[in-house]
């Protein structure tokens, strides 16, 4: 796979012209995607909070002072470089395929979309893939944006895939807020998601969920009373698909609402991803729904 | 039509019918199991087996049920078993003939192709025990296979058939598919006719038929709107300026179409070189002779092509020929001691007409005639003349007797007293004084030998009138039994009587030439007669332009390879248009060369420089040339004698239904059905098993 493959030039012209679409509806081409958790010098006021002892004394403004004979400090929305971290699950049931392309290959190209949008914001970009455990890590950068790309196509499918210990351990080890894209099948109990990617937003990150299912985990269009081998445990059953289908497509949509639900309470973004779509189209899909959240939350 | 079974035992086995529905009804598990991410939500699901309810692919499982019923139908050993099925299979055993028409008029525009294709399909409708013959024809008909049912090696003989340059001719073809048909011990017959039904090859006339009861299937492969247009002659006519010869082609073009055709180019091509070329316009059904400009021949033959425009049957388009050079016939007249200055006046001036042959002449008193002027002579003539005594008289014997001729004219100075006995002697007959037929208005010619070749040219009506001169004085001559008489005057005596000498010719005419004891020298036949006598005493032949094709060429002829001088048992190098030279060796057997190809035949001895080569131009028949049709029914209802096959079939002995099933051979198509059947079962199988959603990426 080679990192042209990555970019596609007709993927990203669609999205290219989806941010413009974005910068005029909220505040602009940069914080289409985000907006940054950060408040510093910036040309675009965000509050007052009180003077604290080390403040710059050139920050008070005088005017509240002669208004309130309190002294506060302007504080203004920062317009660039926040961390950006995509979260890739490798485990082994990532690498399946119905059709054309497996759900990790499918991973590997979104990966490599969104770090290239955000390095296009002049965001730093890491990388985090995980199987069981945490299997590689590109810091967060300015300039990793190629070891990122590299990392995603030397990705080889891992072992049996966990969640919460892997993500535990990254939370800890990232001392600034960030914006963090999760990339799974999310093969877990949706408490169990809720509780991995919680680690991060208590901590005052904002987090993407991207959940990429092949279109044969949500149909079971099987045919044919056959066993099925678990990818990770290697575990054989008797399934007969026509008896069973309705029963799992049941227990999956309940999975996905369950999530879908969890993950929009806790105000984290969750977006499903079929790797029978076009990624284009996804992307589109995604930052359709970011402009609509951004709409209703200016309103 | 129904079907019967010869063991219907068998259809016990369409129990087995059950086979593929059971297979379709149970539960069948895949052999390998199918990767897929997670059992996880799989895991919940309590585990059921199951027994299908319904059937599924039911392509798959008619397929498969088919084949069953088709493999139990095949031993069953099934069998057709009404009439038209007995007829039918009695109709298997046909002896069929394919009679292909290869003339050459079916090189027009796709015939042969299409005639090709009929022929083919006539063989593979054959059945398992016809067996057919293949015949092809032209003029004459010939049978390239014999009495086969392998039709490998009918259509491997149909492969090797071209085109020919033959004419048309179906008599020859009938009465041979009726000697192949009689000498058949099948039932039943069956002759297809595959051409282009040309009016021209056909003549009711001719008693031919099929035997009794043998069908004519015929495929009529002619165009009704078919156009040619066809060079179908030429002629050449000589001149002589100043010692050269020169030639005038003239050429026959006609418009075989039903339109009219303007501005056809007509091209002279001699020696590979155009000439010149002449504009045509002509009416549907005309024809037009065009007269090209002379051109001066060369000292050797020339092969020259005329060609005219260009249409669906090119080889009709062309007409070649060769143009001999014409040496002049020598002729030496030689007059008594006392004639007149005008004593040859009439045939001087005969001989001085016409270059075709010229004429080479001289005139010479006998008194002054030497040895020397007889050389090289082809003709004497004695006009009123002696014979010369001496060694001028013995050299005059010798020229005769080595192919020369001798032309003695009796007339008023002729008497029998001035003729030597020697010269005498040499003559053919004895003649004697004049005999008087003034007083009666003058004696007629009243028998003229037309099979001899100095009259033969006046055999036809209007060809020239002898009655019409008078003759009042003649010399009565009495023939020695060798003498030929070849005219008689009306009252039975002899005028003109030949006698062979040698190799040469000597001819008595018993009067004059010079208007006095008659008037033939003022008629209009005398000039033609004139020319006929000296023609044949000189032995001239005639050069042959062209020939037709299937004409045949005596290599031992004068003309060709030196007559007498041919050498027997020598080695000819035959080089035909197309193909490789060839090499025969010259017998009484051999010595005649068929032309079968359209174009120029050289034909010379192998170790010769080429000095004597003879060079014929074959050309087609003009009649292949008319592309018109009769109706193929009128044909058909002349040929066919009007007999039922059919019926005759059904005469013959019936066959037992073993027989029948065994001729049949129905079984055999069952079983290939069935497997193929189950070959496209198994293709569709695995396909749908293969597009079953279930593969791990690597």
């Amino acid at each position: 796979m080679k990192i042209s493959s990555f970019l596609d030039p007709e993927v990203l012209a669609r999205i290219d012209n989806l941010e413009l679409l974005a910068r005029t509806v909220v505040d602009g081409f940069i914080n289409g995607l985000h907006r940054s958790p950060y408040l510093g010098l910036s040309i675009d006021f965000a509050e007052y909070r009180p003077y604290m002892p080390g403040d710059d004394i050139r920050r008070i403004d005088w005017r509240v002072f002669g208004r309130t004979d309190r002294f506060y400090v302007k504080e203004f929305e920062a317009d660039t470089n926040t961390n950006f971290v995509v979260l890739l699950d490798i485990s082994r049931s990532m690498d399946y395929a119905s059709h054309g392309i497996s759900k990790l290959d499918y991973a590997r190209y979104l990966t490599a979309c969104l770090a290239y949008f955000s390095r296009q914001q002049r965001d730093r970009v890491g990388l985090v893939t995980f199987d069981e455990k945490i299997v590689d890590i590109v810091p967060p950068s300015a300039k990793h944006l190629d070891v990122v790309l590299h990392t995603v196509d030397r990705i080889q499918p891992g072992g049996k895939g966990e969640l919460e210990a892997p993500l535990l351990k990254v939370a800890e080890a990232i001392k600034r807020r960030s914006i963090l894209a999760l990339v799974s099948d999310l093969y877990h109990d949706p408490q169990e998601v809720l509780r991995a990617v919680s680690y991060f937003k208590n901590k005052g990150n904002d987090i993407l969920v991207f959940h990429v299912l092949d279109p044969a985990e949500i149909d079971f269009p099987f045919d044919g009373a056959a066993h099925f081998q678990d990818l990770e445990s290697g575990e054989k059953m008797p399934v007969v698909p026509e008896l069973q289908r309705e029963e799992y497509r049941a227990l999956m949509k309940a999975h996905l609402d369950d999530l879908t639900r969890l993950l929009v309470e806790n105000r984290m973004d969750y977006f499903l991803f079929d790797t029978s779509k076009p990624l284009d189209y996804a992307l589109f899909s995604y930052l359709s729904r970011r402009e609509k959240l951004s709409r209703s939350r200016v309103r | 039509m129904g079907f019967s079974f010869l063991a219907p035992i068998f259809f016990a086995g369409l129990a087995a019918l059950a086979i593929p529905i059971i297979v379709h009804l149970t539960h069948r598990e895949r052999k390998d199991a199918i990767p897929f991410p997670s059992l996880m939500f799989v895991r919940r699901i309590p585990y059921k087996t199951h027994r299908r309810q319904k059937i599924r692919h039911w392509l798959l499982f008619l397929m498969r049920s088919l084949a069953v019923v088709l493999v139990v139908a095949a031993f069953a050993r099934p069998l057709m078993d009404d009439d038209g099925a007995a007829a039918r299979s009695f109709a298997g055993a046909r002896e069929v003939v394919v009679l292909l028409d290869r003339s050459h008029s079916m090189a027009y525009g796709d015939h042969w192709s299409e005639a090709l294709g009929a022929a083919r399909r006539a063989i593979s409708g054959l059945g398992p025990d016809d067996r057919a013959t293949l015949v092809v024809f032209a003029e004459q008909a010939e049978a390239i296979t014999r009495s086969t049912a392998d039709r490998t090696l009918l259509n491997a003989a149909l492969d090797g058939v071209e085109v020919g340059a033959g004419v048309t001719r179906y008599g020859p073809a009938i009465q041979l598919a009726r000697e192949i048909v009689e000498r058949s011990e099948r039932p039943r017959s069956e002759v297809f006719l595959v051409t282009d039904f040309q009016r021209s090859g056909w003549d009711a006339r001719q008693a031919v038929s099929l035997p009794e009861g043998t069908t004519l299937t015929y495929v009529d492969v002619s165009d009704a709107d078919a156009s040619n247009l066809a060079v179908t002659g030429a002629a050449v006519a000589r001149s002589r300026n100043g010692g050269r010869e020169s030639a005038i082609v003239s050429a026959q073009v006609a418009n075989l179409s039903t339109e009219s055709l303007d501005g056809i180019g007509v091209a002279l091509v001699v020696d590979g070189e155009p000439v010149q070329t002449l504009s045509a316009s002509l009416d549907a059904g005309e024809s037009a002779a065009l007269r090209f400009a002379p051109f001066v021949l060369p000292r050797r033959p020339v092969r020259a092509v005329v060609r005219a425009g260009e249409d669906a049957l090119p080889g009709d388009n062309e007409f070649r020929f060769v143009v001999e050079p014409n040496d002049p016939i020598s002729v030496l007249i030689v007059e008594p001691r006392n004639a007149s200055a005008d004593h040859s006046l009439y045939l001087r001036r005969a001989f001085e007409i016409g270059g075709q042959p010229g004429f080479d002449l001289d005139v010479i008193r006998i008194a002054r005639l030497s040895g020397e002027d007889l050389d090289g002579r082809a003709l004497v003539i004695l006009n009123d003349a002696p014979f010369p005594g001496g060694a001028i008289g013995e050299r005059l014997r010798e020229l005769v007797n080595e192919g020369g001729g001798l032309l003695t004219i009796l007339g008023r100075r002729s008497p029998p007293g001035a003729w030597s006995a020697d010269g005498m002697e040499f003559l053919p007959v004895a003649f004697g004084g004049p005999l008087d037929r003034s007083s009666g208005g003058g004696g007629t010619l009243s028998y003229l030998d037309y099979e001899h070749p100095v009259f033969e040219l006046f055999k036809t009506p209007r060809s020239g009138d002898f009655s019409s001169a008078r003759f009042f004085r003649y010399r009565r001559m009495e023939g020695a039994e060798s003498a030929r008489v070849l005219a008689r005057f009306d009252d039975g005596s002899a005028a003109l009587a030949e006698g062979r000498r040698g190799a040469g010719a000597v001819l008595v005419w018993a009067t004059d030439f010079e208007n006095f004891w008659n008037d033939l020298a003022v008629q209009p036949v005398f000039l033609p007669y004139v020319h006929q006598l000296a023609k044949y005493l000189s032995g001239y032949v005639e050069p042959q332009l062209w020939y037709r094709v299937g004409n045949v060429v005596d290599l031992s002829d004068k003309m060709v390879l030196g007559g007498d001088d041919a050498d027997a048992e020598a080695e000819i190098l035959v080089e035909r248009p197309s193909g490789e030279p060839s090499v025969l060796r010259l017998t009484e057997e051999s010595r005649f060369l068929q032309l079968n190809e359209v174009g120029f035949h050289r034909v010379g001895y192998v170790d010769n420089d080429g000095d004597r080569a003879y060079v014929a131009a074959a050309n087609l028949d003009p009649r292949e040339s008319d592309l018109a049709a009769i109706d193929p029914d009128e044909m058909v209802g002349a040929v066919t004698s009007g007999g039922d096959p059919e019926a005759r079939a059904l005469q013959a002995v019936v066959l037992s239904p073993e027989d029948r099933e065994r001729r049949q051979n129905l079984w055999w198509y069952l079983l290939a059905g069935a497997a193929t059947l189950l070959l496209l079962e198994t293709l569709i199988s695995n396909w749908l098993s293969r597009a079953t959603p279930a593969r791990q990426k690597g």
